[in-house]
């Protein structure tokens, strides 16, 4: 019963999913006014000839700074799980 | 023409990894799988265009994450389920 | 391992790191960025501790190192993007883009052949983030593989 329910269910999903992407079309977005604005005046701006780094670094920086901070928190943070065990040594919890 | 085999193959081959990443009870088998997976996935963005994500996906996916999982699985479990 | 896999590892590190900063620097003119490069760097890293035993590989690198570099990274792309203040611009504001000097020489629009010296502010931000990853990314490897050695351990000695 509960096999049926889940088959039905993701068939169900999936033609869903399949009706939603058919009328797209790849390589014509609806909506592309902040890409052609960053087509058109990324280079002169910038200085970059890649687009990519443009954006990330230059006008998402906010994001990047995110991102920077959240792999040096992932990092500190298994620094901490295994801070007894680096090296044999035996830090004392306060 | 030649370019749309291409694609397909890599599509089939994608869905083909993804089900052997779930039907292995060999843990280190499905890691490699999911490592074929992230490889396949990596060339899927280069044939979309966007050779950043494949850069990264190629040395994330298939090379760090690869190498997290093997020394998650040195350190618990080979087989799937219960204690070894 | 064998022999066999530490001569490759020998031959293949210094490849997968000056490839990683050719990503890096070129991260302004060619597909990459900083995150990618030292994504490769760190592959690298990866494959010399999985070739060489915990030990050597600690004597070598060391943790204070790796630990530097991710704090210096950044440090310095936070910097970088405060420095805006002192020409009196907004955060982020890329100041040494199209001003001519290092790393300013304009760039038209349209395709062009590229050159080394533009970008501004990005190819330093680069640089910083590259440098993050690399020892970011290394650091987490090799702490994991610390607690496998230490399971090891308390394992041979319980027994």
């Amino acid at each position: 019963m509960r096999k049926a329910v889940t088959a039905i269910v993701l068939i169900a999903l999936l033609i869903t999913l399949v009706a939603m992407i058919l009328p797209l079309t790849f390589g014509s977005p609806l909506m592309s006014d902040m890409d052609d604005y960053f087509i058109r005046f990324g280079q002169e701006q910038t200085g970059n000839n890649n687009e990519c780094t443009a954006v990330v670094f230059d006008y998402r920086g906010f994001d990047t700074i995110g991102e920077s901070t959240v792999l040096f928190t992932a990092v500190i943070g298994t620094g901490l799980m295994f801070r007894r065990l680096f090296g044999g040594e035996e830090v004392e919890d306060e | 023409m030649i370019y749309e085999i291409f694609h397909i193959l890599i599509l089939a081959g994608l869905v083909i990894a993804a089900a052997l990443t779930f039907w292995f009870r060999d843990l280190l088998a499905a890691v490699l799988a999911a490592a074929f997976f992230s490889f396949l996935i990596s060339l899927e963005f280069y044939i979309l265009q966007a050779p950043d994500v494949a850069i990264s996906q190629a040395a994330i996916g298939a090379g760090l994450s690869t190498a997290i999982f093997i020394i998650a699985i040195r350190a618990t479990g080979r087989f799937e389920g219960g204690a070894p | 391992m064998s022999k066999l896999v530490r001569f490759a590892a020998d031959i293949l590190y210094p490849v997968v790191l000056i490839f990683g900063l050719y990503i890096v620097a070129h991260g302004h003119i060619t597909p990459g960025g900083g995150f990618q490069g030292g994504a490769v760097i760190a592959t690298g890293v990866a494959l010399v501790i999985v070739a060489y035993s915990y030990k050597e590989v600690i004597g070598w690198i060391g943790k204070g190192g790796l630990m530097a570099r991710e704090v210096i990274g950044l440090m310095g792309f936070i910097g970088v993007a405060l420095f805006a203040f002192l020409f009196g611009m907004p955060f982020f504001y890329n100041y040494l883009a199209g001003q001519g000097g290092l790393f300013g020489v304009p760039v038209a629009f349209g395709p062009n052949p590229g050159e080394l010296n533009t970008g501004g502010t990005v190819p330093l931000m680069n640089f910083a983030v590259g440098i993050e990853v690399w020892g970011g990314l290394s650091l987490v490897i090799l702490y994991l593989l610390s607690g496998l050695i230490e399971k090891k351990d308390q394992e041979e000695e319980g027994s």
